[in-house]
């Protein structure tokens, strides 16, 4: 009963019936998906604005605002690999047996029912095989003797393994299957943000508690390259890994170009702005003119100018405003900046401000011993890295490289094997059955097997006319 | 069999229309050459992608001629048109990779560069090698189609963003193209298989009178009230669609555009009624009307077409959504566009099958053949779609750090993955030969048209309209 009901279940697995039904399913409902918003991918915002409150609720409930996540989607997918599972387990034995025990000598039955066959009539068994064979290795055929009791017969077969090729292709399908479940089990994905110099073993998966990696990745420095035109060209960081204080692996990661460590891989995702000033390029010039100093300095340092007087960079902003008698940040963008500077005197300890435009009614840039000019500005970036743990990638890429080469079998490998077998003709005349099958591109097959009849023909001819030659001699001497 | 009564055409000669076909390229190529006479500047991509277009017409042109008449010389001038054509399109296309720096597939215009050439190509193979002659027929209007949508798409050089810099993307869209080719390809040797196969004419009028309808029913699903139709706003200073958010288009209305496609669903909706009719009653008079509703429909198109275009190009229009005029552009719109030109198309091939049937089967090679050869094209593509999805997931990998994340470009591209992986299976454990599998392949180049233009234009316009 059970056994009964087991092989029912397995039975309407291994079906082509079920397996099409299951892909149609498949395709039905994420094309469903691919309509309808889904959850993970768009704003929470944007679904209230689509869909009426009572809409959104019966989506939600049906699962089809995240279809790929789904419980049933994922039952789906499983029926799937089941079903690929249990089509190849049925069908293999006897794709095995017919692989692992090639069918060399063929019965009278199976003679007949071949396409593709000729007869050709021979005077001497043996010379008109070994005449055959001749022409087999001349069509670029091997040969095999296969011994009867008191006869042989020939057999050719070429890319036998093309007919397991299918089972490849199934193999690395659940593979892939394989990968991502492992993936979708224990895989994750998390962001990290780190500005120049800042180091952090912390990272932010989404919608849920922060993950604590075993080592620290700290961003040595980070920055874009633009086109002509504005838009960006390229995004890069310098990142290292710091494991127990020691740097252990150093690399300059870019879009395409991510940092792998320790199955873990580290993504240039974004990048911006934090509004902070990371290195000014200043050329200071003496009031009497002929001191001239070309530096650069960070926010809070201090550059020695002369035995007397230093300079430090006390604030900078990159779009300023003023109101109210004072300097404020309009935006965190290089779009309009303002450096204040501060000149001090040891001598007497006087502080001067100098600021970088003037502003009126702060600045004292008259006071000061020399003139600043500002050459170039150098913003202190913020780096975004996404970080993804896929520990199954390895079987997905397996399983792709598996399914390209077992493909390219499926498709462009035929199995050929050719028959040349003894026989009495219709007339009781000696004859040699030819006979052959491929498992593809039957059309090309057919133009080759006619060519290799044509060659057999001509090779048992040749040796025909030599060996009557020879009989005659024989005859000759006998007489 | 179409029992329509034939109208007697005068037999064309084999030199006239050459003749003419070959006046009307010189005359193309002369007009373009006083302007780039005045510009001093011959071999530049407009030009070549100029002459690409006239020498591909040329081709189509003697093509469908050589459908229509049967005359075996016209072939030969139209492959020698397709090779010239190919030999300008080459040129585009290795102008366009040298001023980019990078190969052509950065952008839709690109990518349509890149499917139309390889499509060129594979007309040119399936003609000397396996001699389906008339294929151009179908590939050539196509490839036509695709040249006037590159005119009309964006062609200056955009640098690359930082995420499209990598060669695993060259790879992608290499194969993606190849792949979609074939299933091109595939789709058209099973049209001539239909035909081969004494499909009744009757269910090819059904065919395209569906066609347009869904089409038209798809270009409606933008009317709007008082017989307006809203279409995206266009900026020209950016060349680039007007956004009010992220992925936020904006649209404008263009007022009677909506009641002129109401009107000319209507018309294409007639003859798939009296089909109907045919089917229950057995009278074939119906036919007759249809077949007479076919060719005023394609008029109605084609005035539908020039309105849209003519209103399209000119004018500002109020938008539901933000104050003040736009001006919107063919560009904004490719997907009606291409619906529109599809629907002509179609007909007018089914004009062609109507009148010529006869000569059109002469000229094919045998159904079993034609069965033959639309397996090994699928055979084809079918390794080159896995293996653009590969190469796609790999590239996301390097990129995003996922290599699957159901968006829905790739949800579609594993679909067609899918759709074909049925087609083989019920092909070899099925036996399914003939026309099942003629119509599984040309379900499959749906869904292919799908992925590259609908889930661009479609899905996105339905994310932000709904």
């Amino acid at each position: 009963m059970v056994t009964s009901l087991s092989r029912k279940i397995w039975q309407t697995l291994a079906s082509i019936k079920t397996g099409v039904i299951l892909l149609i399913l498949v395709v039905i409902f994420s094309a469903v998906g691919t309509l309808i918003l889904q959850r993970p991918t768009t704003d929470p915002d944007e679904l209230q604005r689509a869909y009426s409150p009572q809409m959104l609720r019966v989506l939600d409930a049906l699962g089809l605002t995240n279809v790929f996540h789904a419980w049933w989607f994922v039952l789906l997918l499983t029926l799937v690999s089941l079903s690929i599972i249990a089509a190849s387990v049925q069908r293999f034995p006897n794709a095995w047996r017919f692989y692992s025990r090639p069918y060399k000598s063929p019965d009278e039955n199976f003679r007949k029912a071949q396409a593709l066959q000729a007869v050709i009539p021979v005077r001497n068994e043996e010379a008109g095989l070994s005449a055959a064979e001749r022409g087999l290795r001349k069509s670029g055929f091997n040969a095999e003797h296969i011994v009867h009791e008191n006869s042989f017969s020939l057999f050719s077969e070429r890319n036998r393994f093309s007919e397991m090729a299918v089972y490849i292709v199934h193999a690395s399908l659940l593979l892939i299957f394989l990968g991502t479940s492992i993936d979708a089990l224990y895989g994750w994905r998390a962001s990290l943000m780190l500005t120049r110099g800042e180091q952090s073993n912390h990272v932010q998966p989404e919608n849920a508690t922060t993950r604590t990696l075993p080592f620290f990745v700290r961003c040595d420095s980070a920055g874009r390259e633009n086109y002509a035109d504005g838009s960006p060209k390229k995004w890069w960081s310098n990142l290292s890994v710091i494991e127990n204080g020691n740097v252990v692996l150093r690399k300059q990661i870019a879009v395409n170009d991510p940092l792998v460590y320790r199955g873990l891989r580290f993504y240039q995702a974004s990048f911006g702005d934090t509004g902070k000033i990371d290195r000014l390029e200043l050329v200071a010039t003496a009031r009497d003119g002929h001191d001239q100093k070309d530096f650069t300095i960070g926010l809070d340092e201090t550059f020695p100018l002369d035995a007397d007087t230093t300079v430090r960079l006390a604030e900078f902003f990159p779009d300023y405003a003023v109101g109210d008698g004072r300097v404020y940040a309009r935006s965190n963008s290089l779009e309009n900046p303002a450096a204040h500077l501060v000149v001090e005197s040891k001598k007497s300890g006087k502080q001067i401000n100098v600021w970088r435009p003037q502003i009126p009614g702060l600045d004292e840039n008259e006071a000061s011993p020399y003139i600043f000019e500002a050459k170039d500005v150098q913003m202190a970036y913020f780096t975004g890295l996404e970080v993804s743990h896929e520990p199954g990638q390895w079987f997905v890429w397996a399983g792709v490289i598996l399914l390209g080469l077992g493909l390219a079998v499926v498709f462009y490998l035929v199995h050929v094997r050719i028959w040349i077998v003894p026989v009495r003709d219709a007339r009781c005349q000696l004859a040699l059955w030819v006979g052959g099958t491929a498992n593809k591109n039957r059309e090309a097959f057919e133009h080759r097997f006619s060519k290799l009849v044509e060659e057999i023909e001509r090779e048992i001819k040749n040796s025909e006319q030599a060996a009557g030659v020879e009989t005659s001699v024989a005859t000759v001497a006998v007489r | 069999m179409a029992r329509v009564a034939k109208v007697e055409q005068p037999a064309a000669t084999g030199t006239g229309l050459v003749v003419m076909v070959g006046l009307g390229i010189a005359f193309l190529l002369f007009m373009a050459f006083l302007n780039v006479v005045k510009s001093g500047n011959l071999l530049n991509e407009s030009n070549l992608l100029y002459a690409t277009l006239t020498f591909y017409a040329g081709a189509g042109t003697l093509y469908l001629a050589f459908g229509i008449t049967g005359t075996p010389s016209y072939i030969k001038y139209a492959s020698f048109a397709t090779w010239i054509g190919l030999l300008a399109n080459t040129g585009a296309v290795a102008h366009r990779w040298y001023q980019a720096g990078h190969a052509p597939f950065a952008s839709i215009y690109e990518m349509l560069l890149s499917f139309v050439w390889t499509l060129a190509v594979l007309t040119l193979i399936a003609e000397k090698k396996y001699g389906v002659k008339v294929i151009g027929t179908v590939t050539m209007p196509v490839a036509i189609v695709g040249v006037v949508l590159m005119q009309l798409l964006r062609t200056e050089v955009r640098p690359l963003v930082p995420a499209l810099q990598s060669t695993w993307l060259h790879v992608h869209v290499t194969l993606a193209m190849l792949a979609y080719a074939a299933c091109a390809l595939s789709f058209a040797l099973a049209m001539m298989f239909l035909i081969k196969d004494k499909m009744q004419t009757e269910t090819f009028l059904a065919t395209i009178s569906l066609f347009c309808m869904v089409t038209y029913l798809g270009v409606l699903t933008r009317f709007e009230k008082w017989g307006g139709l809203s279409v995206v706003a266009w900026n020209p200073a950016e060349t680039s669609e007007v956004f009010l958010g992220k992925n936020m288009r904006l649209f404008v209305v263009i007022p009677e555009l909506g009641w002129a496609m109401v009107l000319v669903l209507a018309a294409v909706t007639v003859p798939i009624v009296l089909y109907l009719v045919w089917r229950k009653t057995g009278d074939h008079r119906f036919i007759d009307i249809a077949n007479r509703t076919v060719f005023v429909n394609i008029l109605l198109q084609v005035l539908a077409l020039a309105f849209f275009v003519a209103r399209a190009k000119e004018g500002q229009y109020a938008s539901p959504d933000a104050d003040g005029l736009y001006t919107t552009s063919l560009a904004a719109s490719p997907f009606i566009l291409a619906g529109l030109v599809g629907g002509i198309f179609v007909s007018l091939l089914y004009l062609l099958l109507l009148w010529r049937r006869d000569d059109l089967e002469r000229m094919l090679p045998s159904a079993e053949e034609l069965d033959r050869i639309t397996y090994r094209t699928i055979a084809i593509a079918f390794p080159l779609l896995t293996l653009m999805i590969a190469a796609g997931a790999y590239w996301a990998n390097r990129t995003w750090g996922s290599y699957w994340s159901w968006d829905p470009k790739e949800t579609w591209a594993a679909i067609t993955w899918l759709v074909y992986a049925g087609y083989l299976h019920m092909r070899v454990t099925r036996g399914w030969r003939g026309r099942r599998a003629a119509y599984f392949a040309i379900l499959g180049f749906a869904i292919v048209m799908f992925t590259f233009f609908g889930v661009t234009y479609l899905l996105p316009g339905l994310h932000s309209y709904a």
